[in-house]
């Protein structure tokens, strides 16, 4: 556009020039996107193409299943121990974290980030804290402490302990979040005689949707792919969540039949993308509040 | 009332019961403040304390439940003698520390740059955009174990029919070796971390849509180009937000298990890749774990734990290039 000089040039003629230009800028822009989505999306339409493949095709390594074949699928859907079945262990779960773990963490934010008093300071950081500990640190004592009540072979240990704070991550996400709300809300809601429950519940989380949308997803996304705890709480194969089936299938069985364990991912895929591909603005949104004001 | 605020003026504090106002009125002879404030701390407490449950029960119990049993050797207490035995005694543990280390320290930054590159193109502001973002985001709703065996069929060798070899092969690049050799298989598992920029490419967008357009405006003004657009504002813009994923990325990153067990398992004993080129330490443990040596395995983990707090503590020291905008 600078080469262009506007006082030589006549208004169509630039008009034109710049549409050509703009036009030419589109190519060059959907032509570096089109080779990134190949790119990008090839490793999954491999997973979906080798799903439909037989073990012969699969080791000569075609790309192609030139034979198609529902093996996989049929597999995975028939019989007792089905992927129907883990779905439905699944979802449990997955819908459970998915409403406790915002409002368990933004009930708990809204401490920190509203009310004052002594010594919250510490248990903030106590809280922040627990997020250095790696998980297997804990896991074997959970794991004991859990048998002990009895909790294995249950949803229990995966979904309770979410109502204890829903993770020192999101309390300090919600916080964040919570801070940059105007503080007269509030003030203004209590002296029209809403107690801190209403407050918490009436004033300040609508407000936080953005963050309220992002935490939803992660509760989603963690609940959904975590095979690492249910592979100890789970000893019954009739209670297997999708992830351990998946890890079963591909890990301990070291995959006999890989079409089985492609349809697996195929199938334990389509709602993860599915999610994204509606809520992507809204997550795009809801990332940057948390760290913008520190 | 005028009297008693007076007195109590420097304890002045938010009040957060809304019923305390009333009561005040009624009992002016009892100490109205303090009760006030007690009710005020309570609540306060009461709303945090199902975290505090949480983090004594679930998190700081087991976790000295560990201390405690990585101290131990065969239900006696026995000190250090874990901790000895893997720094003297254990041939893998430095290099399974170190494994752990590169791969954190190279990973995810690696990860930044190319999210950040693919949020260049993904931020074009043209139709059918959101679609474009989809595709790119697609490997990393493939389930860990699963893309792990994808991607070793796809990096296997030229004679298994490998496709990035025949790729290779076909552009008369010669083969690699990728996880069958010792050598190339660190770089192969971070290479494999390109696919995964899908997760990063969300948070560079994000960024590029808080940063107000009037600075590049301005800029362009200026005469900035678009090299010193990205070194003046976008990434000074973004440094929360880059340093919020350094830390918990590094966290995740040394904790690191998943496509590894798949990869390792084919192509070396323990889970730990040809020659032991990309065993983890969280792999390790799980390996102790599942040979019952529980103390040994715990006493593992809380070196893991100490790798963690180090360098949690490095990056928020290290922190004074955040820029949090300026403060109101």
């Amino acid at each position: 556009m600078d080469a262009t000089n506007p006082a030589l040039i006549s208004s169509n003629d630039r008009n034109r020039s710049a549409r050509r230009q703009l036009i030419a800028v589109r190519i060059a822009q959907y032509t570096v996107l089109t080779v990134l989505a190949l790119i990008f999306v090839f490793p999954f339409l491999l997973m979906v193409a080798q799903s439909f493949m037989t073990q012969e095709q699969y080791v000569q390594g075609a790309l192609f299943p030139t034979k198609f074949t529902l093996f996989g699928y049929q597999t995975l859907f028939t019989g007792d121990e089905n992927y129907l079945s883990y779905f439905g262990n699944t979802m449990i779960i997955v819908a459970f974290n998915v409403i406790a773990m915002p409002l368990a963490s933004s009930f708990c934010a809204y401490s920190f980030a509203r009310l004052r008093w002594k010594g919250q300071e510490i248990v903030f950081a106590c809280v922040l804290s627990t997020l250095m500990i790696p998980g297997v640190v804990t896991q074997i004592p959970l794991f004991l402490m859990f048998s002990s009540w009895g909790w294995t072979n249950t949803p229990l240990p995966l979904t309770i302990p979410t109502l204890f704070g829903g993770g020192a991550v999101n309390i300090f996400l919600f916080r964040q979040f919570m801070r940059g709300i105007p503080i007269e809300l509030d003030e203004a809601a209590k002296i029209d005689g809403a107690n801190v429950f209403r407050r918490w519940f009436s004033i300040t989380l609508p407000l936080c949707l953005p963050i309220l949308l992002f935490v939803a997803v992660g509760a989603f996304g963690s609940s959904w792919g975590d095979y690492f705890q249910p592979l100890f709480y789970y000893t019954d194969p009739t209670k297997y969540t999708l992830a351990v089936a998946v890890y079963k299938v591909v890990v301990l069985d070291g995959v006999k039949e890989n079409s089985i364990a492609m349809a697996a991912g195929v199938f334990m895929s389509i709602l993860p993308a599915l999610i994204f591909f509606f809520l992507q603005r809204r997550l795009i949104d809801g990332i940057m509040v948390g760290a913008v004001k520190g | 009332m005028d009297d008693i605020f007076s007195t109590a003026a420097p304890a002045e504090r938010d009040d957060l019961q809304p019923g305390a106002e009333q009561k005040r009125e009624k009992q002016p002879f009892m100490t109205p403040v303090r009760k006030r404030k007690t009710v005020g701390w309570l609540t306060g407490f009461l709303f945090a304390l199902p975290v505090i449950l949480g983090i004594l029960i679930f998190t700081y119990y087991p976790a000295i439940q560990a201390l405690i049993s990585s101290m131990k050797n065969n239900d006696e207490f026995a000190w250090f003698y874990n901790y000895e035995t893997m720094f003297v005694y254990d041939l893998d543990t430095w290099q399974v520390l170190g494994n752990t280390l590169l791969y954190a320290v190279v990973s995810v930054p690696f990860g930044l740059v190319v999210g950040y590159f693919l949020a260049l193109a993904a931020n074009f502001k043209i139709k059918g955009i959101s679609l474009y973002r989809v595709l790119f985001y697609l490997p990393v709703v493939i389930p860990g174990v699963a893309s792990g065996l994808l991607f070793c069929h796809m990096m296997a060798a030229l004679d298994s029919n490998g496709v990035f070899n025949i790729i290779l092969n076909a552009l008369g690049l010669g083969e690699l070796s990728f996880f069958e050799e010792a050598s190339t298989s660190m770089v192969s598992l971070i290479f494999m971390g390109v696919w995964s920029a899908g997760g990063s490419m969300i948070i560079w967008l994000s960024a590029f849509k808080n940063i107000p357009s009037t600075l590049y405006e301005a800029a362009k003004l200026d005469g900035a180009n678009a090299w010193d657009c990205l070194i003046h504002i976008t990434i000074p813009m973004s440094t929360p937000l880059i340093f919020y994923n350094l830390v918990t990325g590094v966290i995740g990153a040394l904790q690191c298990t998943t496509p590894m067990v798949v990869v390792g398992s084919r192509f070396g004993v323990n889970g730990g890749g040809a020659g032991n080129s990309i065993y983890f330490v969280a792999v390790k443990i799980l390996n102790e774990f599942n040979l019952t040596f529980y103390n040994y395995a715990s006493a593992i983990a809380f070196i893991l734990f100490a790798i963690v707090g180090v360098f949690t503590l490095i990056l928020f020291k290290t922190s004074k290039w955040v820029f949090y905008g300026e403060e109101k």
